[in-house]
Formats: C-alpha cells, sequence, structure tokens
C-alpha cells in the first residue's frame, strides 16, 4: 500500500493539507479541545487520525494518513508509520519555536526517517518571517539530512502535491 | 476544564464504581481531547497513557459510527485475553474507561459502568 503520514506540532496543518489534497472526503478523528492553551490557537484537535486518499497521474492511490500533533497521542506515531513509503513534516513558522518543533520530530521520527525520507512543508510564513527556510536548512544540517524544504500554504492543493511529488521522487533514489 | 471540586465527586463516584463492582480493576474519567480528568484504581495502571488512549479509541468509534450512520456510539469494548476494558461517553465532552481483568465479567462490567457514567452524566 502507497502511504505517506503527515506529521508536526498542533496547528501546522496537517488536517487541513489531508482535507485540500483528498479525492474522498477525508475521515477525521477531531475533537474540541478543552485545555485553555489550545483553544487559544483552534477549537478542536486530533487525537487519533486523519485519513483521505489522493489518485496520481499515472493511476497510483496514494493513502494519507495524519497523526496527532500533541504529544500526549505519540503512541500514535508509530502505529500509523508502519508500512509507510515517507514523510511530510508541516512546521507552523508563527509557532513560538518552530526550529525546536523542527528538532523535536526529527528525533522523534528518526528511524522512520532513516529507512525513508521526509520533505518538510513551513507553514504560516505570510504571518511570520520569524525564521527563513536557510534558518531550517541548519538544523537538517545538523542532522546531516538533506531533504527538500517549502514554503507552503496547506489550504492550496498544489503546494501540498508539491510536497508529495518531492517525497515521491526522493523515494525513488 | 473541571474545578478540583468537581473533579474530587467524580472520583468518588468511580471509587464507588470500584467497590459496588468487585471485578472492576481500575476506573477513569477523561475529557474527549486525552486529559485525564480523576481515576481509581486497585491495581498500578498507566493510567495518564490510558486517558490519552481512551480518547483516541472513542473517537475512532465515533467516526466509524458517523461513517456507517448508525447513531451514537453507546461504547467500545475491548475484549483481550487477559481482560476487558469498555469505553463509553458519560457526555459531549467526558469519556469513561473501566476495565476488569476477570474475561468473564463483561455484563457486570458494562452495566455498572453505564449506571456510574449516567451518575456522572448528572453531575456534570
Amino acid at each position: 500500500m502507497n502511504k505517506i503520514v503527515f506529521t508536526g506540532p498542533m496547528g501546522a496543518g496537517k488536517t487541513t493539507a489531508i482535507a485540500t489534497v483528498s479525492d474522498v472526503p477525508p475521515i477525521y478523528t477531531e475533537v474540541k479541545a478543552t485545555d485553555a492553551e489550545v483553544q487559544q490557537r483552534k477549537e478542536t484537535t486530533t487525537v487519533s487520525m486523519d485519513y483521505g486518499y489522493i489518485v496520481l497521474e499515472d493511476n497510483t492511490r496514494v493513502h494519507l494518513y495524519g497523526t496527532p500533533g500533541q504529544e500526549r497521542f505519540s503512541y500514535m506515531w508509530p502505529i500509523l508509520t508502519e508500512g509507510a513509503l515517507g514523510l511530510v513534516l508541516l512546521l507552523d513558522n508563527a509557532n513560538d519555536d518552530p526550529i525546536a518543533d523542527l528538532r523535536f520530530y526529527l528525533d522523534a521520527f528518526s528511524d522512520f526517517i532513516e529507512k525513508t525520507g521526509v520533505v518538510i512543508g513551513i507553514t504560516r510564513c505570510d504571518i511570520s518571517q520569524k525564521y527563513s527556510i536557510a534558518d531550517y536548512q541548519a538544523v537538517m544540517m545538523e542532522h546531516n539530512l538533506v531533504f527538500p524544504l517549502f514554503e507552503i500554504d496547506p489550504r492550496e492543493a498544489n503546494d501540498v502535491k508539491v510536497l508529495l511529488h518531492a517525497l515521491l521522487a526522493i523515494l525513488q533514489y | 476544564m473541571l474545578t478540583d471540586a468537581k473533579k474530587q465527586e467524580l472520583e468518588q463516584t468511580l471509587k464507588g464504581l470500584l467497590e459496588q463492582a468487585d471485578v472492576i480493576d481500575a476506573a477513569v474519567v477523561v475529557t474527549v481531547d486525552g486529559h485525564l480528568q480523576a481515576m481509581a484504581q486497585k491495581q498500578d495502571y498507566p493510567l495518564e497513557r490510558v486517558a490519552a488512549m481512551g480518547s483516541s479509541f472513542m473517537s475512532l468509534g465515533d467516526t466509524i459510527t458517523a461513517e456507517l450512520k448508525m447513531g451514537v456510539c453507546r461504547n467500545i469494548i475491548s475484549e483481550n485475553e487477559s481482560g476487558i476494558i469498555v469505553f463509553m461517553h458519560i457526555n459531549d465532552s467526558m469519556i469513561l474507561v473501566s476495565m476488569t481483568t476477570d474475561t468473564s465479567a463483561l455484563g457486570l462490567l458494562l452495566s455498572h459502568s453505564r449506571i456510574h457514567a449516567q451518575k456522572m452524566q448528572n453531575m456534570l
């Protein structure tokens, strides 16, 4: 099965990205957020997974799974990455410390990334220019990782498809 | 999030559940987004993690039920080699997770959990 996993911190746009490109109505497990810190940013949060699929130009069906972003649901991460081709990591440039988020997710998924590959989408660059692509690339280099990074808007299908095509391209080599 | 007084009330109700149904080993009340609110247990279980997992499991049950247009998901039963776990909504915001190591006690676990979930619904 061609399966790609979207991960990243809460609010980075994982659920939106899957919904934007899915050829079927996506499956959400979003529930209302009950803690004030989360409620300040969004009303709902994913607690299990998101799911959709996209059929590519060559008729390949690619299944898209989204992880919960909050660390207390980290037990879902190995469940969802089992058998997956690669990882799409979304980071919110307007978050408090997106560079720390990048380091955290590269470490958390290091075994999976080593076996497969990752592409990184930086979201909400229109809201915050705190860090540039070069800043994120520097962290990747610290981890001896050379993978594509893009500024994206998860509401734009073309942006999300760029991530998927980039990931599939690197996985072929 | 609940007040400390409300959490204590819930904890008393969970203790009542474990006393009335001797086969029940542990029970937790958790928000739909995975925050532990109250717990009672006879053994040492990792209930913080169980709380988060309970919310994931319940949301999957709700999602499957909605996908198949089967109304409201009343409860989810996990029957295992060494015990049974039941997940059920208390209300729109809270979930009760209860468990037993007695593999023949499903009926007892379900009925007592349902009664106490109802009590807690009235309380909240």
